[in-house]
């Protein structure tokens, strides 16, 4: 079973995506902010990550630097309500940038994309 | 006394408060830290990002989107605009929109991740040059685009979100609007004076020569009569041109090399300064203007946009640009 690491900071999304990616056969375990994340990063050998920007501490896109100097492999998707995220340069270390809507659609074809 | 003063191109105001005078040492900042890790434009990460449009390489190694690159020039991986498809110019009513057409590209403009724009030698700084020409000059072949912006972000304060040094090229299929007044305002001389407004710029500064930073034979740095900010230079050719596109590898050169040394000056005043600066050339498809003089703007960022300056368009600029100038002048002789 392929391991998805989810990091988000919002208890509501966790909840959602855990339900759905359960669903669709993933295992996932769960991150709430940066510093656990890598933690997980590196203890858990995660197949893939969904990486939200905008946390408390560190941002995603320093997580996501740090997560590509360790593996840089690993394919990362990072998930932003955001889109402003995408004129920062440290954003290209992601494997995708997908903006959060209410239809996750757009990130279940992104996961598939890369880990089926 | 605060003075106002006019820029001739725009008819833009600034106030120059002297009142609030300061030094160079009063502007210094703390160089934020940034958090390092992977870096996306690092030789050897060239998979993570879009092909490259344009590359220089030296040696043996000519394996495009490879290692063995001097300068390397890619495509936004998250651009603001798209360069597929077409304009669909329509109109709602009294407003106008079209399709988010155009070419967002990153000039990344050495290998190494540690070296600064400023400390490039001449012979680096000029193939960052040559990179923005082949690529003003390749995207002016399509008809969609109307003007190619070169800027450059230096510094998070400035806007730069990697600190790995880079440009960027946006080509637009509009004029911005900034260019639209530039070159109304050089267009509004020209007709009264027959002369290029800015080639009388450069005349008179070097007579004067109280905003004169540096110069060289082909090249002259000022600081303007009307900055928007404490030490705002601009480059400009001596010799009338308005196209950045039409100067050849000489000329480049010797931009380099003033470009290099006006940077130099500029951080020994304000060491790790965070600045912007801004090609401004003419329009794409253009055949060579009389009236329009291209020329590099340099703006340090040391003041705060607020809302006088948003409500009024004024810049209130705490540092007069003779002394701007006269600190500039004796940074290297300092150093």
């Amino acid at each position: 079973m392929k391991k998805i690491l989810l990091v988000d900071d919002e208890e509501s999304i966790q909840l959602l995506y855990h339900e759905e990616f359960e669903d669709d056969g993933y295992s996932v375990v769960s991150a709430f902010n940066g510093e656990e994340a890598l933690e997980k990063f590196k203890a858990d050998q995660p197949d893939l990550v969904i990486l939200d920007i905008q946390m408390p501490g560190m941002n995603g896109i320093e997580v996501l630097r740090q997560m590509k100097m360790m593996n840089a492999d690993i394919p990362v998707i990072l998930s932003s309500a955001y889109h402003e995220y995408k004129q920062d340069l440290g954003a290209w270390a992601s494997d995708e940038y997908v903006v959060k809507s209410a239809d996750i659609d757009e990130l279940k074809k992104a996961v598939r994309k890369f880990i089926g | 006394m605060p003075e106002l003063r006019k820029d001739p191109v725009l008819g833009r105001w600034i106030i120059i408060s002297k009142e609030r005078r300061k030094r160079p040492t009063d502007f210094l900042i703390e160089k934020p830290k940034t958090g390092g890790g992977f870096c996306p434009l690092c030789p050897g990460n060239e998979n993570t990002t879009p092909p490259e449009v344009l590359a220089f390489r030296t040696g043996v190694d000519q394996i495009k989107d490879g290692p063995g690159w001097q300068v390397r020039v890619v495509p936004n991986k998250y651009p603001a605009l798209i360069i597929e498809g077409e304009l669909d110019k329509e109109g709602e009513g009294l407003y106008d929109r079209m399709n988010g057409i155009g070419a967002h590209e990153v000039v990344i403009e050495s290998p190494n991740h540690e070296q600064s724009f400023a400390s490039l030698p001449p012979e680096k700084m000029l193939l960052v040059l040559r990179a923005f020409r082949e690529r003003i000059t390749d995207l002016g072949r399509d008809p969609r685009f109307k003007y190619a912006m070169i800027f450059k972000n230096h510094g998070k304060a400035a806007g730069a979100s990697l600190e790995h040094s880079h440009s960027q090229l946006i080509a637009l299929p509009i004029l911005p609007r900034m260019i639209v007044s530039e070159l109304a305002g050089a267009l509004s001389y020209f007709r009264y004076k027959e002369r290029c407004i800015f080639c009388d710029i450069i005349r008179q500064e070097i007579q004067l020569d109280t905003r004169v930073v540096c110069q060289n034979d082909h090249f002259i740095t000022v600081t303007p009569f009307a900055p928007r900010t404490p030490f705002e230079m601009w480059i400009l050719p001596k010799k009338h041109s308005s196209a950045f596109c039409k100067e050849d590898d000489y000329k480049l050169y010797s931009l380099a090399e003033l470009f290099s040394e006006t940077l130099r000056r500029l951080d020994i005043c304000i060491p790790d300064v965070p600045y912007n600066f801004v090609l401004h050339t003419e329009p794409l498809q253009s055949n060579g203007m009389e009236h329009y003089h291209w020329h590099f703007e340099i703006v340090p960022k040391l003041t705060s946009i607020a809302g006088f300056e948003w409500g009024s368009g004024f810049y209130i600029n705490p540092m007069p640009p003779e002394e701007a100038a006269t600190y500039l002048r004796q940074s290297l002789e300092k150093k």
